[in-house]
C-alpha cells in the first residue's frame, strides 16, 4: 500500500529543498544559484522553454546529475552526494523509459525485484498499483509494445509509484501523446496525485498544463528561476517581463497609447487579453479610446480580434456567446484599466 | 556523474578494468600486431644462399621471377567480378524487387541460395555439374560433340562461379536499398514525363550508387582475396600462391616465406587503399531520402511486350543457373554411387547412405576375382574423418564465435560508457584492425609466427600438433571481431539512455542493470552476430586452408578432400555421394541458423508473445482442451 501523505499546502514541512544549485556541463553553466523549496504533497512544477535547465533541475534531485555547487535536500538529510538507487525518488521519463525486453508486469515489479520481495509481496503490490491505474491483468501480460500511449503512460507511473518513493518526478509525461489524449491524462494525472497525496515536481514547457496541474510554478529561463508562485500569481501577477509573455498571451502598449494613459515611458506596459474590454460601460479609473476590427480568428470557443488601436494593433478575446460579434472595418471602444497592467522596467 | 561513494576493502571495479585493460593489450599486441609486424618484417630479413641478409633481395626477385604475374591474375579476377557481380546482382534485385516479373518470390528465393552454400561447398557443387565430365558438361557434349569439355577450368570457370557466388551482399543490402526509395519520387517523375526506364536511370540508380559502390569496392576485394574456387578450380591468383608458398621449404625454391609474407602484405596494401577510398566516400555522406511519408515501391510493369518477353527469359535463365546446382545437389545426396559416378539420375533407386550408415564394396579385380572393401561406403555422419571435421569446425567456430562477441560487448559497453572520449576510440580502432588486414595475411602470420616457441604465450609453440585448434580459434576470432563490433555496436545505439537512468532510479546498480535491461535489448543482435559469424566460420576454407595443418582439418577441408578422394577406385567410393549430402548439411545448417536470426531473432517481446498465444490457441484446438474450456 502506498504511504498516503497529509497534505500540507502553505507552511507544510519542505520536503525538497534545493539551496543554490549549480550545475555546469563543460565550461557552461546550465544552472545559476537555484533555489527551490517544495513541500510535501504539493504539486510542483518547473516551466519553461526548451534548455531553459527545467530538466537539469530535475535530474539534479533524482541524482543522475551531479551540482558543482549547491545542496540537494530531502526533509532534514543532505542528499546531493547520496547514489541514484538509495534517494527513493521516483521517475517518470519524457520516453517512459519502459524496458522493451519486459512483460508490463515485469517492468513494473523491476524496482521490487531489486529490493529482494518475496514473491507474493511483489505480486500483491504490482497487481494492487495496476488496478489503480486503470492497467487490467490481461494488459500486465503483455509486452509494452502492445499497449498504447496512453496505457505505456500509466505502467511508467505504476512502476514509479510502486516502490513508495517520497517524491515522484516527471519529465514531461505528456508530451508524447496527442492533443486529446493529453488533456484526458492530464486531468487523470492530478486525480492520481491527489489521491496518492505524494509529493510531486512535474516537468513542462506546456504552460497550459503547468497552469491546470500545479499547486505552485517555478518559471525558469536561462539556468534562472524567474519567478515561484500559484499559478494565478504567475499569470496575474508576473514578476518578470519574460514571465509575462512567456505565460499566455499578452499585448505590449507602445508610442501613443503610453502618451495617452499618461503611463511611465521608461517602463514596458504589457495587459492580458481578457483584460481588454470592448464596447463596455467604463469603469472608474478607467481609460477609453476608440479602434478599428481589424481581423478576426475563430475559435469556436472565444474569437480572436486584432484591432487598430492608435498606432498599434491590439489583441482582443471575446467569448463566443453570439452577443460580442464584430465585423471587419467596425469601430469600437477599448476600455483598459491601469490595475490590469504590469509594468517592467526595460532592461 | 555519479556521487563518490567511499567504501572499505579492494576497489573492485579498479581491479576489473586494469586486468581487463592489460589483457586487452595483451591480446591485441600478441595476436594481432606481433605476428603481423613478423610477416612484415620478415621480407627484409631474408638470407641469401650466402646466409647473409638482404632486405632487397624478395622485391628483385619479385621483379625477376613470375611473381608479378599472381597479382596480375588476382587483379584480372577482381576487375571481371566487378563487372559481372554487378550485372548480375543488379538484374537479380531489379527483377525481383523493380520490375513486375511473374514468379518473383519464387525467383527471389532461387537467387537467394548463395546465402546458404558458398565456398567450398558452392565450387564443388559447381564442379560436380560443369567439369570436363560433370553432368551438364556430358549432357552438353552430348548434344555438341565439338565442344570443349575443359571449358569449366581456370580463369573463365572461376569468374563463372564467383559470379554468381559473390552476388549474396547485392541480394541483401542493393535490395534493401531498393526497397527504401520513396515510391512518390517515381511517381513524381512518371508525371513530369519521364518513362519507365527513364525513371529508372534518372531516378531509382541515382539513389542506389552510394549501396553499388560499396558492393563494388568489396566485390574488388573479394575477387583480390579469392581463395576456394582458383584453388579448386586451378587458377593462379595471389592467395592460393601464399598458401603452396608457406608450405613449401627453402631447399626446394628461393626463400618462399619471405615471397609469401611480400605476397600477403601486396594484399593488405591494395585492402587498405580500397577500404580507405571507401570510407573517405561513405563519410561523405549519401543521399538520404529527404520525404518524410514514404510510399512503398510499386512494382512496374514492363510496358514493351519484347522488352518483358526477354526480362522473363533473363529472370528464368538466372533462376535455371542459380537453382540447378542446387537442385541436383539435393537430389543426388539421396542416390547410390554408380548413378553418382556416371552422373546420371536413377529414379527408381534412392538412398539415405550418403548420409547415414555404413556400407561393404563388393568389386570385381581385372583377375575377375571379387573383393570386398570393408566399410568402404559411408555416410556423412558415419564416416570418421567427416564426423570428425564436423565436430573440430563446429567446437572452433562456436568458441571463436562466442569469444568474439563477448569481447566486442564488454568493450562496446566501455565504449559507449566513455564514448567522445580517446580511450573508446582507440579501443574501437584496435577491434577494427582486422578489417584492414586480409584474412590470409592474418592466418598466414600466425602460421609462420606462432611455429616457435613463444614467451608470451608461456613458451609453446601453437601451431605444433594440438595446438593448432587454438590458434585457428584465435584466428577466427581475430578475423570475425570488426563484424561483430559493427553490427553489435548498432545495437547498443537503439538503447535508449532513460532506459538506463530508469534503472538506476528503480535501484539498480550498474552491474544490474546492465545484466538485466541492457543485455536483453542487445542480445537478440548478439545472438544474430554469434550464428551469423558460427555460419560463415563453420564451412570456412580459406583460414583452415592457410594453416594447412592436418590437426586443424576442417570440415571444408575434408569436402575439398573427398573431390581429391574421387575416382579412386575402392577407396572411400562414395565420395561424392558424401560430398553432395556435406553441402545438403551446409544448406540446412545455414537455413535453419538464417531463419532464426531473420525469423525468430527479429521478433521483439511483443510479436514473440503473439506467436506464442497463437500456438497455444493451436495446440488447444490440437488437443481439444479450448473445446472443453470453452464448455465449461
Amino acid at each position: 500500500m502506498l504511504r498516503l501523505m497529509t497534505r500540507i499546502k502553505d507552511g507544510g514541512a519542505p520536503m525538497i529543498r534545493l539551496d543554490d544549485i549549480v550545475v555546469k556541463f563543460g565550461d557552461f553553466e546550465a544552472l545559476h544559484h537555484i533555489n527551490v523549496d517544495v513541500k510535501e504533497g504539493e504539486f510542483f512544477t518547473f516551466l519553461g522553454p526548451s534548455g531553459c535547465g527545467k530538466t537539469t533541475t530535475l535530474r539534479t534531485i533524482t541524482g543522475f546529475i551531479d551540482p558543482v555547487g549547491g545542496t540537494v535536500h530531502m526533509g532534514d538529510r543532505d542528499i546531493t552526494h547520496v547514489a541514484i538507487e538509495k534517494r527513493n525518488i521516483g521517475i517518470v521519463f519524457q520516453s517512459y523509459a519502459l524496458f522493451p525486453t519486459m512483460t508490463v508486469y515485469d517492468n513494473i515489479a523491476f524496482g521490487l525485484k531489486i529490493k529482494h520481495l518475496k514473491k507474493p509481496e511483489i505480486d500483491q503490490k504490482v497487481r494492487s498499483i495496476a488496478r489503480k491505474v486503470d492497467l487490467s491483468d490481461e494488459q500486465l501480460e503483455k509486452a509494452v509494445s502492445q499497449l498504447s500511449g496512453g496505457q505505456q503512460q500509466r505502467v511508467a507511473i505504476a512502476r514509479a509509484l510502486v516502490t513508495e518513493p517520497i517524491i515522484i518526478c516527471m519529465d514531461e509525461p505528456l508530451s508524447n501523446l496527442d492533443a486529446k489524449l493529453r488533456v484526458q491524462l492530464r486531468n487523470e494525472l492530478k486525480k492520481m496525485q491527489q489521491e496518492f497525496g505524494i509529493t510531486t515536481i512535474y516537468v513542462t514547457h506546456d504552460q497550459e498544463e503547468a497552469l491546470t496541474l500545479s499547486d505552485r510554478i517555478a518559471v525558469f529561463n536561462k539556468g534562472y528561476i524567474e519567478q515561484i508562485g500559484t499559478p494565478n500569481e504567475v499569470y496575474n501577477h508576473s514578476r518578470t517581463e519574460f514571465v509575462a509573455n512567456f505565460i499566455g498571451d499578452i499585448n505590449r502598449l507602445e508610442g501613443q497609447l503610453v502618451e495617452n494613459m499618461r503611463l511611465d515611458p521608461s517602463l514596458h506596459h504589457f495587459i492580458r487579453l481578457e483584460r481588454l474590454r470592448v464596447n463596455r460601460d467604463p469603469d472608474p479609473g478607467e481609460y477609453q479610446c476608440k479602434g478599428v476590427i481589424e481581423s478576426r480568428e475563430y475559435y469556436g470557443l472565444y474569437i480572436k480580434y486584432y484591432i487598430r488601436v492608435a498606432d498599434q494593433t491590439l489583441k482582443v478575446i471575446e467569448k463566443n456567446d453570439g452577443i460580442n460579434l464584430y465585423e471587419t472595418g467596425e469601430t469600437v471602444t477599448i476600455g483598459i484599466h491601469p490595475d490590469d497592467l504590469m509594468s517592467y522596467s526595460a532592461e | 556523474m555519479q556521487a563518490i561513494k567511499k567504501k572499505s576493502g579492494p576497489d573492485w571495479s579498479l581491479v576489473y578494468k586494469v586486468f581487463g585493460g592489460a589483457l586487452f593489450v595483451y591480446l591485441f599486441l600478441g595476436f594481432m600486431v606481433v605476428p603481423c609486424l613478423n610477416t612484415l618484417t620478415s621480407i627484409f630479413t631474408a638470407t641469401n644462399s650466402a646466409g647473409e641478409t638482404d632486405p632487397f633481395a624478395v622485391i628483385r626477385f619479385f621483379f625477376a621471377g613470375n611473381m608479378p604475374s599472381f597479382v596480375l591474375n588476382s587483379l584480372k579476377l577482381a576487375v571481371f567480378l566487378m563487372v559481372t557481380v554487378n550485372v548480375v546482382g543488379i538484374s537479380i534485385v531489379l527483377l525481383t524487387e523493380y520490375f513486375d516479373i511473374k514468379g518473383a518470390k519464387i525467383l527471389r528465393l532461387g537467387y537467394m541460395t548463395t546465402l546458404i552454400y558458398s565456398g567450398v561447398a558452392l565450387v564443388t557443387g559447381y564442379q560436380f555439374l560443369y567439369d570436363s565430365n560433370g553432368m551438364l558438361t556430358t549432357w552438353l557434349s552430348g548434344m555438341f560433340p565439338g565442344m570443349n569439355k575443359q571449358w569449366f577450368s581456370g580463369f573463365s570457370a572461376v569468374l563463372f562461379t564467383m559470379t554468381f557466388a559473390c552476388t549474396s551482399n547485392h541480394a541483401l543490402f542493393l535490395r534493401n536499398a531498393i526497397r527504401s526509395i520513396d515510391y512518390n519520387t517515381v511517381e513524381a517523375a512518371r508525371n513530369l514525363g519521364a518513362r519507365p526506364f527513364k525513371v529508372l536511370f534518372r531516378v531509382v540508380m541515382p539513389t542506389l550508387l552510394p549501396t553499388l559502390f560499396s558492393l563494388t569496392v568489396m566485390t574488388f576485394i573479394t575477387g583480390l582475396c579469392a581463395m576456394s574456387a582458383p584453388t579448386l578450380l586451378g587458377y593462379n591468383s595471389i592467395n592460393p600462391e601464399i598458401v603452396r608458398l608457406a608450405g613449401s621449404s627453402s631447399a626446394d625454391e628461393a626463400f618462399p616465406q619471405a615471397r609469401a609474407a611480400l605476397l600477403s602484405v601486396i594484399l593488405a596494401l591494395f585492402t587498405i587503399v580500397l577500404l580507405t577510398v571507401l570510407n573517405h566516400y561513405e563519410r561523405k555522406g549519401h543521399y538520404l531520402s529527404v520525404s518524410k511519408t514514404k510510399a512503398k515501391l510499386v512494382k512496374q510493369k514492363i510496358q514493351n511486350p519484347v522488352a518483358n518477353v526477354l526480362a522473363h527469359i533473363y529472370a528464368y535463365v538466372l533462376f535455371i543457373i542459380y537453382m540447378t546446382p542446387v537442385v541436383m545437389i539435393v537430389l543426388f545426396s539421396f542416390q547410390n554411387y554408380p548413378a553418382i559416378r556416371s552422373k546420371a539420375l536413377n529414379m527408381g533407386d534412392w538412398t539415405l547412405i550418403n548420409y547415414f550408415g555404413q556400407k561393404d564394396y563388393e568389386y570385381l579385380t581385372s583377375r575377375g576375382v571379387t573383393r570386398v572393401r570393408k566399410g568402404s561406403i559411408s555416410g556423412v555422419f558415419a564416416n570418421t574423418d567427416t564426423v570428425g571435421g564436423i565436430r573440430l569446425s563446429f567446437l572452433m567456430s562456436a568458441l571463436a564465435a562466442a569469444l568474439a562477441c563477448v569481447i566486442v560487448v564488454i568493450a562496446v559497453n566501455y565504449i559507449f560508457k566513455h564514448r567522445n572520449k580517446k580511450r573508446a576510440l582507440v579501443v574501437e580502432s584496435c577491434l577494427l584492425f582486422p578489417w584492414l588486414l586480409p584474412t590470409i595475411l592474418i592466418c598466414y602470420s600466425f602460421r609462420i609466427f606462432f611455429n616457435n616457441e613463444i614467451w608470451y604465450v608461456f613458451g609453446q609453440n601453437l601451431y605444433w600438433r594440438e595446438n593448432v585448434q587454438f590458434l585457428i580459434i584465435m584466428a577466427y576470432t581475430v578475423v570475425k571481431l570488426p563484424f561483430a563490433l559493427r553490427m553489435i555496436k548498432a545495437a547498443f545505439y537503439a538503447i535508449d539512455d532513460e532506459l538506463e537512468d530508469a534503472a538506476r532510479n528503480l535501484g539498480a546498480s550498474q552491474l544490474v542493470t546492465f545484466l538485466r535491461v541492457k543485455l536483453p535489448i542487445v542480445l537478440p543482435s548478439v545472438l544474430s552476430v554469434f550464428a551469423l559469424n558460427f555460419n560463415a566460420l563453420f564451412t570456412e576454407y580459406d583460414m583452415s586452408a592457410t594453416f594447412h595443418s592436418s590437426y586443424g582439418k576442417t570440415y571444408a577441408m575434408v569436402i575439398q578432400n573427398m573431390c581429391n578422394e574421387e575416382g579412386r577406385e575402392g577407396y572411400n567410393v562414395n565420395a561424392s555421394g558424401r560430398r553432395c549430402a556435406s553441402t545438403v548439411f551446409i544448406m540446412v545448417v545455414s537455413g535453419l541458423i538464417l531463419y532464426l536470426v531473420y525469423g525468430v531473432g527479429a521478433r521483439d517481446l511483443g510479436e514473440r508473445l503473439n506467436h506464442r498465444a497463437k500456438w497455444k490457441a493451436r495446440w488447444a484446438k490440437l488437443t481439444g482442451k479450448g473445446k472443453k474450456a470453452e464448455a465449461a
